[in-house]
């Protein structure tokens, strides 16, 4: 609880249009899409990095959390005030502030949404890849907290790929700049690179200077359907090793499918074992050669059906095949446990048969789909959370899965982050003194532990 | 109507994953958490969980909603926001009660056959005197302060002839020696010996005592492509804005009367031009009086099963797309204007009704023209605009805006209570666009032939 001076404190701050501490208030920033609630004992909407810093000077001398919070989208509990204190609600700074066409960067707050950022620039011919399935409703300063990901990343990249430089409240209030507006700039140590991904623990960004591309041309959409998925991971190694990178290549295991098909009735053949959705983009003479030398390749690699979108339209519908697989698998058991583990690409096969065999050892339903370009599997456990037994074997499940995909090769956190949802795991991917570093890290910018805390190390 | 207790399965299946933001109009205005279709829902689980009691600020985030059903189309997990939101509404109003005059109203007025047109008809009299007309526009501001009407409203003012009651003298007039039979059960105008097609017409309010020349339009399109259409004298307000505030109690009286003003004619179909209605008659209906027993559970069911809306009856039923009709009318309509649709909430979203209306417009021989966003709510929100007016114009701006840009001549929908809304907004921004129900411009095709 805070006390009441130090509310009032709070509202000289920042107004007191922008500061809410209502119970009904209170519960609408309880949670994030973890689908977990904590309450805090305020919230306030700052408008810039100066009432930021106030913020966390006070909180630095008063001792109470600080949470920084976009749109409350994110799947590993980033955003959450497990003990309490303040949330920053980011958004009322949801300005794009500058979109320059002549050196294809673009200045934003961190509240604005990627999606409206995307559209914006495409307007202007430009492009900002980085697609998670959230953009039109998460923000570019939660994508940036979390380094965020998405289906293009397999040519593209991700997040921290595209930030040149940030604005950053550092967790003791002093306000930085990180970064250049330039492609290049390597004065000092990356603290950019420091700073996304970092969860929200180093600091509050409060402007991101982002890269752009121009917008490809053409874009072609098709799915391939495979009746054995050794064939549809042939056909993933054989595509990149014909030296063509999809913008996207996604893929849905049987039990995906099967569940969209019972769900919503497609027309899918029976026996389909893996599905294969795949787009190519660039000028259109070559995403023309490319979808056609990728049908080629799906086909002599025992693909049973291949299908090409020849309109927007047909790209969309195909899509929508990806896009279906949640809600079907919502209408299994009421929970999802959902895992992005990440395999190199030519892993894929063996880790979804170990992650089935674990998921049937345990007696649990499983579904698996995810970008295969670069190896991302978002891993589906459907429980019912009132079924206590269960949710303990899906926990021994999950750690068995771990242990699965780091040996590997691979990592238990792809594009959600670790937030609380991961906490208990990190020591299985990182070691004690790798671990140590990071703490020391944070130890330094955030001396009172006031920022974010109870995220990504455990307590013990 | 289930209460929001029965709904608790509905409620949790919200995982909070946030994609309603993307499309909530009330909270693409806060841009703050609680005005979200996800917030609302949090607070409905925590009033369940008894964490909250019915607060001011749970009332107040209940009645912000526009009940647009945007939300529901997006979530994945097809959570049925707008039913929660109306069940939250319910027992707010049972916990509560209504404020006095909202009450007194519903219950005296919307809900009585003689009072309600006699009450609007002294206001269509006393109108003058408060309200003062606007230049070159067919709506009225008012003359000096009155409450719940801001100083910037346009209102639509209430029609000199009432549509209901200029069916009566039609009625009574008669052209033949059936006139007599009419005036008693109120019989069929015109029977067509070549078409069988018997169509109950349902006005709903708006038409009623606003836009009663929507309703001639409907008749004379319906006619025209065939038709015989009977209009109940004896049918009453659709209910739907008694529901939208709580009232289920009205609701469902209303929703009677009309399965009886509609129950004494053998028809094929029951149409509406209103889209707010339509989604009533053909849902709500059958959920209001699902726990009256077996025998009115099989009446609703087979009204709500006639139930078109015009342009669904007029291009689905009455294919008059096929017709002589469409064939003329092209010709007739040389110089094609440039019209841009917006679609109703309750009719896209609350009917799946989408190309209807387009296919009426390319009839009509305009040019359809699509605005970026000809999905998104218009902000009326039924009597939310009443309540919360300067938040509704809020909502509608961007709608103005969008429609402004397509730099169409006209703009045309398939609702009453839009048509109202979007004038309202479009003179906000000091824009002429006309504002017509896509049946018109069938009609004004009529009159050309």
């Amino acid at each position: 609880m805070l006390s009441k001076n130090l509310i009032q404190e709070l509202t000289r701050i920042i107004g007191k249009e922008n500061i809410r501490t209502d119970e009904e208030d209170l519960i609408c920033y309880s949670y994030d899409a973890t689908n977990q609630k904590f309450l805090p004992d305020a919230v306030v909407f700052p408008k810039n990095a100066d009432e930021i810093s106030l913020i966390l000077k006070l909180a630095n001398k008063e001792g109470f959390p600080v949470v920084p919070r976009g749109a409350g989208s994110g799947f590993s509990g980033g955003s959450l005030p497990v003990e309490g204190g303040v949330v920053v609600s980011l958004e009322r700074m949801n300005k794009i502030l500058t979109i320059d066409t002549d050196n294809l960067i673009a200045e934003v707050e961190p509240g604005v949404v990627t999606g409206e950022f995307q559209w914006a620039v495409e307007d202007l011919g430009l492009f900002y890849p980085p697609d998670p399935s959230s953009l039109k409703f998460c923000t570019i300063g939660g994508n940036v907290a979390e380094c965020a990901g998405g289906p293009r990343a397999v040519k593209y990249g991700v997040t921290k790929d595209y930030v040149l430089g940030l604005e950053i409240v550092l967790p003791t209030g002093e306000i930085i700049n990180t970064g250049a507006q330039t492609l290049k700039g390597v004065v000092g140590y990356d603290l950019t690179r420091l700073m996304v991904g970092s969860e929200g623990t180093l600091g509050i960004v409060t402007k991101i200077i982002l890269k752009l591309l121009p917008l490809p041309e053409a874009t072609k959409t098709m799915f391939a359907i495979f009746t054995d998925m050794r064939d549809a991971a042939e056909t993933v190694s054989k595509i990149i090793s014909s030296k063509i990178i999809p913008s996207t290549l996604e893929f849905m295991d049987r039990d995906s499918i099967k569940c969209v098909e019972d769900y919503s009735y497609i027309g899918l053949p029976y026996n389909v074992d893996a599905l294969l959705l795949i787009e190519v983009d660039g000028d259109k003479e070559l995403v023309e050669n490319q979808a056609e030398a990728i049908k080629k390749i799906c086909l002599d690699n025992g693909a049973k059906e291949i299908r090409i979108a020849v309109d927007k339209k047909e790209a969309k519908k195909l899509w929508q095949l990806r896009r279906a697989i949640s809600p079907a698998l919502a209408k299994l058991k009421p929970n999802k446990i959902n895992e992005d583990i990440v395999v190199p690409r030519s892993k894929i096969q063996d880790a979804i048969i170990g992650v089935r065999e674990i998921a049937k050892k345990h007696n649990l339903i499983n579904a698996n789909f995810g970008h295969a370009g670069d190896g991302n599997i978002h891993v589906n456990i459907m429980i019912d959370k009132s079924d206590k037994a269960e949710f303990l074997r899906a926990e021994k499940a999950i750690r068995e899965i771990f242990e699965l995909v780091l040996g590997f090769g691979g990592t238990i956190s792809g594009e959600h982050g670790i937030g609380i949802s991961k906490m208990p795991y990190i020591g299985m991917e990182l070691s004690r003194s790798a671990i140590d570093v990071m703490k020391k890290i944070k130890q330094v910018l955030d001396p009172n532990e006031i920022l974010n805390p109870g995220k990504i190390f455990p307590r013990i | 109507m289930k209460i929001l207790e029965q709904l608790s399965q509905e409620i949790n299946k919200c995982v909070l994953c946030g994609t309603c933001r993307s499309v909530c109009p009330t909270f693409g205005v806060i841009n703050r958490e609680p005005a979200s279709a996800r917030g609302k829902v949090a607070l409905c689980s925590a009033f369940l969980n008894k964490e909250i009691g019915l607060s001011d600020g749970f009332i107040k985030q209940m009645n912000e909603c526009v009940q647009c059903m945007a939300c529901m189309t997006a979530c994945p997990n097809d959570v049925n926001v707008p039913d929660i939101i109306l069940a939250a509404r319910a027992k707010i109003a049972k916990e509560k009660g209504l404020p006095f005059a909202k009450s007194f109203i519903l219950d005296n007025i919307l809900n009585s056959e003689r009072l309600m047109p006699a009450v609007m008809k002294f206001a269509s009299k006393l109108q003058g005197l408060l309200f003062k007309g606007v230049p070159e526009e067919s709506g009225l501001h008012r003359r000096f302060h009155l409450p719940l009407i801001g100083e910037k409203r346009l209102v639509p003012p209430l029609a000199e002839r009432f549509f209901l009651e200029g069916r009566k003298l039609t009625e009574a007039k008669g052209g033949n020696g059936e006139a007599e039979k009419r005036r008693k059960n109120l019989s069929p105008i015109r029977p067509f010996a070549d078409s069988p097609i018997r169509i109950g017409f349902f006005a709903g309010c708006l038409i009623n005592y606003m836009l009663p020349h929507i309703g001639e339009a409907c008749l004379k399109v319906l006619e025209k492509a065939g038709a015989s259409v009977i209009v109940p004298l004896n049918q009453h307000c659709c209910g739907m804005p008694a529901l939208g505030m709580g009232d289920v109690k009205t609701a469902k009286s209303l929703a009677i009367k009309n399965l009886e003003a509609f129950e004494q004619y053998e028809l094929d179909y029951i149409t509406t031009a209103c889209a707010t209605c339509g989604d009533g008659l053909k849902r709500r209906f059958k959920e209001l009086l699902s726990d009256e027993g077996e025998d009115v559970r099989k009446r609703v069911e087979s009204f709500a099963d006639k139930v078109r809306d015009i342009t669904e009856l007029l291009v689905n039923e009455l294919r008059i797309q096929n017709s002589e009709f469409n064939r003329k009318s092209k010709i007739v309509n040389s110089k094609s204007e440039i019209v841009t649709y917006h679609d109703p909430c309750h009719l896209r979203r609350g009917q799946d009704i989408a190309d209807g209306p387009r296919e009426i417009i390319e009839i009509s021989g305009a040019k359809l023209k699509e605005m970026r966003h000809p999905c998104r709510c218009c902000g009326l929100g039924g009597t939310f605009n009443i309540t919360n007016y300067d938040f509704s114009m809020a909502i509608n701006r961007s709608k103005a805006e969008d429609i402004k840009s397509t730099g169409a001549d006209i703009v045309a929908t398939a609702c009453p209570g839009c048509m109202i809304q979007i004038k309202d907004g479009l003179h906000h921004l000091g824009i002429n666009t006309k504002v017509v129900h896509v049946v018109e411009l069938l009609a004004d095709n009529i009159i050309k032939q």
